[in-house]
């Protein structure tokens, strides 16, 4: 009888508590790499980037459990698109360019997507593979798609806000894509609670009860896989944005396995899970590379393991398990 | 009014016949039984009625409807509804997750990406009209895989006939329970409308005859027998099946 009443009592306040992460990794991202050094900035961006990435790439891998392996098609085909209208056409205005990015991505993810969910498991993975490697030696052999005498396009300025008078610097340059990912996470947070959302953890749990209650799963999962796709296409623009240079590599599977790896470590089918996993991986590819740069393959190969073996469920299950046991101990002293 | 029309089902995997030539129908408000040995083609049947795989040969009818080749999410806008023999809810989602998805299925809302499920407050509510009598409504936030094996049960049927279905398709309902919470099952079922048909398979006699108006037996993927209890009951081929009297080994004492 009492307990209950104060449970009662804590539902509120544990509502701020449960809410507090959130506000925490907010105030993280907007106040740390402001006061952080210059050269460090650009890895929060590529962080941030990163993040989205994974963020988008978790919808079908942890809530509708496909396993896709081909992911920087989308990344790239937004990255090439914003990249070539810049070096082929001299447009570089963020409007025209970030649209059309997710638009070709997006597009790209459509005519992917209807043949990869052909299959199932593990010949899923495949097939995205294999389109993804496609779409890689494309861009490798198609000379459109590089500047004359290199592979890629390099050179590529920062994007046109259309602000008169207004220049980037990299913190400005941070924000802004610090911006796109909040409303990005936004819409991956909406579509998380929501019945689409749902009804995808339904289908990863169970495909053929979830149908048997009146949903067209193969609906379902082109759908999030077109949605996952245009996500990756955003994260693609931002990048060539952020690194004025793409080459057919940030197409092909070594792309493709950063956001499964990320999603892998941080813990797939959480909103954090991701994002902790892009954090953890981009930063400790900058400190490798700051001692050795060679060994860094050899160390992501490490920490990969390291997680499966030991941080099974990835590392936001463990931090969410001590943040519970706190919230507990926070409530006891109070009862 | 006919219900369910089933004529000449068959369904072949390889050179197995797991079902061949199946024809029977259910009136509306009906309660038909299905029972035979392991491995007599009932959870084949059920996957045929309800989309779960297509027939070799042989055709479906749900209300007049031929629907033979329709898939198993236009089934249950029809009206049909499944439960299935092994626990199929999702383990690793909470209770409530699990009621708002059951009942998201038919509603247009499924396709709903930017609102959250909790704001539909009339779902909740039935949601908790639903989790209430089965005692799970205080525990709505648990994980279904920490629930025991009898409140799964449960809480499978209670979703199940949740969606006011036309035809209610039961496949071992009772499985794995014990007599008291099986008799629970029984009685809930019994108190479902007759608006509602019922088809039910089940290995558990009790169930069978405590609910079922007809009874129809398979064996070896073939009806064996179709009629009320009583003639289910008297019919020497059942007795056959279940006794496992072979018709010239009659040294057996039969009793």
């Amino acid at each position: 009888m009492t307990t209950t009443k104060i449970r009662e009592a804590l539902r509120q306040p544990r509502q701020l508590i449960l809410f507090a992460p959130y506000l925490a990794g907010i105030l993280v991202l907007v106040i740390l790499p402001a006061v952080s050094p210059a050269y460090v900035l650009g890895t929060w961006t590529k962080f941030v980037i990163f993040a989205l990435f994974a963020l988008g790439y978790d919808l079908i891998y942890g809530h509708t459990g496909l396993l896709s392996l081909g992911h920087a098609a989308y990344f790239g085909a937004g990255g090439y698109t914003v990249a070539a209208l810049m070096l082929h056409y001299n447009m570089d205005s963020l409007w025209v360019g970030l649209p059309l990015g997710i638009l070709i991505a997006a597009l790209v993810a459509t005519i992917f997507g209807f043949m990869a969910l052909r299959v199932s498991g593990m010949y899923f993975l495949l097939v995205t593979f294999a389109l993804g490697e496609l779409l890689y030696s494309v861009t490798w052999n198609w000379k459109w798609l590089s500047t004359p005498g290199m592979q890629g396009i390099s050179g590529l300025p920062r994007p046109d806000l259309g602000i008169p008078g207004f220049t980037w610097n990299t913190l400005s340059f941070y924000y802004f894509v610090l911006v796109v990912f909040l409303i990005c996470f936004f819409l991956v947070h909406r579509i998380m609670y929501s019945p689409f959302g749902h009804a995808l953890r339904g289908i990863r749990e169970n495909e053929s009860r979830t149908q048997s209650w009146g949903y067209n799963t193969w609906l379902y999962k082109y759908t999030a896989f077109i949605i996952t796709g245009a996500f990756a296409g955003v994260a693609g623009v931002l990048f060539v944005y952020y690194n004025r240079f793409i080459s057919p590599t940030h197409v092909g599977v070594a792309t493709s396995f950063l956001p499964m790896i990320m999603v892998i470590i941080g813990g797939s089918g959480t909103l954090l899970g991701p994002i902790i996993g892009a954090f953890v991986i981009v930063f400790v590819e900058y400190f490798a590379s700051l001692f050795t740069p060679e060994r860094w393959p050899l160390i992501l190969g490490a920490i990969f393991v390291a997680a499966i073996m030991y941080a099974r469920g990835g590392i936001n299950i463990h931090l969410s398990r001590l943040w519970q046991r706190l919230i507990n101990r926070y409530g006891s002293t109070k009862g | 009014m006919e219900a369910l029309r089933v004529e000449g089902l068959s369904k072949d995997f390889g050179g197995v016949h797991a079902l061949s030539d199946v024809s029977f129908s259910v009136e509306r408000g009906e309660r038909l039984a299905i029972i035979g040995p392991n491995g007599a083609g009932k959870t084949t049947l059920f996957n045929l009625i309800n989309g779960q795989m297509l027939p070799t040969s042989g055709k479906v009818f749900f209300w007049g409807q031929d629907i033979t080749h329709m898939h198993a999410y236009s089934r249950a806008h029809l009206g049909q509804a499944r439960s299935f023999q092994l626990i199929s809810l999702y383990l690793n989602l909470s209770v409530l997750d699990n009621t708002l998805i059951t009942l998201h299925g038919i509603k247009r809302s499924r396709f709903q990406m930017l609102r959250p499920t909790t704001a539909y407050t009339d779902l909740l509510a039935k949601a908790r009209e639903i989790l209430s009598p089965i005692d799970l409504w205080e525990r709505r936030d648990e994980l279904v895989r920490n629930l025991s094996y009898g409140e799964q049960r449960r809480l499978e049927i209670a979703l199940t006939v949740a969606l006011e279905p036309k035809l209610l398709l039961l496949d071992e309902p009772s499985g794995g329970l014990t007599s008291a919470e099986s008799s629970e099952i029984t009685d809930s079922i019994c108190k479902l409308g007759r608006d509602i048909t019922v088809l039910l398979v089940a290995h558990d006699m009790d169930l069978v005859f405590g609910i079922a108006d007809r009874i129809m037996v398979l064996h070896y993927g073939k009806v064996v027998a179709n009629g009320t209890p009583e003639e289910i009951r008297a019919d020497p081929r059942v007795k056959e099946i279940y006794m496992g009297i072979e018709e010239n080994a009659g040294n057996t004492t039969a009793t």
